[in-house]
């Protein structure tokens, strides 16, 4: 396959999302503005100009309408996708490290990072309408994870009643929204969860972890289905939609760069047999570990983003789409 | 997905008429047969003219209304300025990389550490350190400081013991100095094993007498030390010579060994005369030509 390298950020690659079609493709990075791309062929839409810090975490609504982005300057903004006008914002007292539309798009959540004096918060929002007094408005729910580990990943759960929150420690915890109670909580990761992806039906849970492996939980009772293992940090894992594939993206902590051998293109992302947790293959091509992985709606490209700043979008090949593992 | 070709660099530099003052011609987009060709000219680092051409293909889709009115609205942010197609700046087309499919059995890392363990213990055999018998030349021993000397120690004190009584005396002395001032500095004349008188060139030319080897196709790592003991297994040596390259300390590749006795000499001929040492073949014969045989 030849992929499409997307070289629009010149700091390393937070995020990536698809929209629900899949023609769009968003990335974020530590630069400040997020870019979408057109995923047929790698050619850049635009960018959202505003924010002034890293840009953790971006989402867009199923309608691809409003995309929204959390970001190091502690804001959390909603633009309108096709023109790249910041529709409304939130300030928060913390960076603002996750954010996802609800199913319906009428709700949003995001989180916020724990420092000295402030705790890690989940925050669940109204966003039905978006505008200049957006920021003022009260969340629907407001929860303060104080004395215990923030909160690095959320996915909405079930029929946008419940959340799904990843902790810095390994945990997993489901929240319920009408009683704003944790309802769930599940520690089979030993360190933090770097990344959390549903699978396309919303029935599976996929957690990438620096603990080098990546679990597969069932979205509702949250036990944990199959681990994959690796010899690496996962930064993120993402679940095909069409086949019985997971893939996982990692790498090493920088420090520990230099007693590897850096020879170019080295860094892969490994797809595995969601059932038999095996690893059936390699696709090389970043030069520093990725960050963030996706799978095209309708599963026959992926995109990575990296370390290094690009995107490579990968059409897969017919011989992916051959392979019959054997038992 | 539509596909972009780079070719870069043509030689049609005479052809091409000189428009703007830079001497070069200007850019070009062509539509034809459903390709898209653009035609770009500039001047590298070296301020030499280059082209490059990119062809894209123009694919019509048929896709949902809404992917097809997203892919009609105008740009903002930075690709305000983008021309319609993608921006050579931010999208690039990557060299080919296929899926390494990994069979279940296989360990996955093991394709790279195979060649390399195989090599060892293939090497296993044929270099050995003589301070901490691994698989690596004396002189390349990462232990040489540490354990060398006390290797030395050791052997002197199992020569005192064993050597000859009449060198016991004479030997006594200087090592005696030796030893009482731990590492003091001994004349060669005056160590143990010297010869007393000096050598000189007339003394020196003693050891030609056709009882020496020429060793050629000696691998770069090889050192006198080492020469000494593949040959020192034959019998006794009076000399090695062994050329280095007077920079890195590195064999040239030759040496020549003179043996106390032609018979050992004859027998390191013999003997060693096509060994296989470090990855290479020694060649070992009489030093000159008209040797004696």
């Amino acid at each position: 396959m030849k992929p499409l390298m997307l070289h629009g950020h010149e700091r390393s690659i937070t995020q990536i999302k698809y929209n629900r079609d899949g023609d769009l493709l968003f990335s974020s990075a530590k630069d400040n503005h997020p870019c979408v791309w057109y995923s047929i062929n790698g050619e850049r839409l635009g960018t959202y100009e505003g924010h002034q810090g890293v840009v953790w975490a971006i989402d867009v609504d199923w309608e691809t309408k409003r995309f929204m982005s959390g970001a190091g300057d502690n804001m959390l903004m909603i633009w309108d996708v096709q023109t790249g006008k910041a529709l409304g914002k939130i300030e928060a007292k913390t960076s603002v490290r996750t954010c996802n539309f609800s199913y319906s798009g009428n709700m949003a959540l995001y989180s916020t990072d724990s420092t000295m004096g402030n705790p890690s918060e989940i925050f669940i929002i109204d966003v039905r309408t978006v505008d200049s007094s957006f920021s003022t408005n009260d969340p629907i729910l407001q929860i303060p994870l104080t004395n215990a580990p923030k909160a690095t990943s959320m996915v909405w759960g079930n029929l946008d009643e419940v959340v799904i929150s990843g902790h810095d420690n390994g945990d997993l915890a489901q929240w319920d929204l009408r009683t704003g109670k944790k309802i769930n909580l599940v520690s089979e990761h030993a360190k933090s969860i770097n990344d959390m992806q549903l699978s396309k039906d919303g029935g599976f849970l996929i957690t990438a972890s620096r603990d080098c492996t990546a679990k597969l939980f069932d979205a509702d009772t949250l036990d944990c289905l199959k681990t994959y293992k690796t010899e690496r940090p996962v930064n993120s894992a993402a679940i095909s939609p069409i086949l019985d594939h997971v893939v996982l993206g990692g790498g090493q902590d920088a420090m520990d760069v230099t007693t590897t051998s850096t020879r170019v293109g080295k860094f892969d992302a490994r797809f595995f047999h969601l059932v038999f947790e095996e690893e059936f293959g390699r696709v090389k091509g970043h030069f520093g570990p990725i960050n963030s992985l996706a799978f095209h709606p309708d599963g026959k490209t992926y995109a990575s983003g990296g370390e290094d700043g690009y995107v490579r979008l990968h059409q897969f090949d017919p011989s992916y789409f051959d392979f019959k593992f054997d038992y | 997905m539509p596909v972009a070709d780079n070719e870069v660099k043509s030689s049609w530099a005479d052809d091409v008429e000189d428009i703007d003052g830079l001497g070069l011609p200007p850019n070009t987009e062509e539509y034809k047969n459903g390709l898209k060709i653009i035609t770009e000219y500039g001047l590298d680092d070296d301020n030499r003219k280059f082209k490059v051409v990119r062809t894209y293909k123009i694919e019509k889709r048929y896709v949902a209304k809404a992917i097809a009115q997203r892919k009609s609205w105008p740009k903002f942010g930075l690709s305000k300025e983008d021309k319609p197609g993608p921006n050579p700046a931010t999208t690039i087309v990557s060299e080919d990389v296929s899926m390494q499919f990994i069979t279940n059995k296989e360990d996955p890392d093991n394709k790279e550490d195979d060649p390399l363990m195989k090599l060892k213990s293939m090497q296993k055999g044929v270099v050995k350190c003589r301070i901490c018998k691994e698989d690596h030349w004396t002189t390349q021993c990462p232990y040489k400081d540490t354990l060398l000397p006390v290797q030395e120690a050791l052997n002197k004190a199992e020569e005192k013991k064993v050597g000859p009584p009449p060198a016991a005396a004479a030997a006594g002395g200087p090592q005696a100095k030796g030893g009482k001032e731990g590492s003091a500095y001994v004349a060669p004349a005056l160590r143990d094993g010297g010869n007393r008188k000096g050598e000189t060139m007339a003394m020196g030319r003693r050891t030609d007498e056709g009882c020496t080897v020429r060793v050629t196709n000696l691998s770069e790592n090889a050192r006198d030390s080492d020469l000494n003991d593949l040959f020192g297994k034959i019998g006794e040596i009076s000399r090695i010579f062994l050329s280095k390259d007077k920079n890195t300390g590195q064999s040239r590749g030759f040496a020549f060994v003179s043996y106390k006795r032609k018979e050992d000499a004859e027998r390191a001929i013999k003997t060693l005369n096509g060994f296989g040492y470090d990855h290479l073949i020694l060649t070992v014969e009489w030093s000159k030509p008209s040797g004696t045989q």
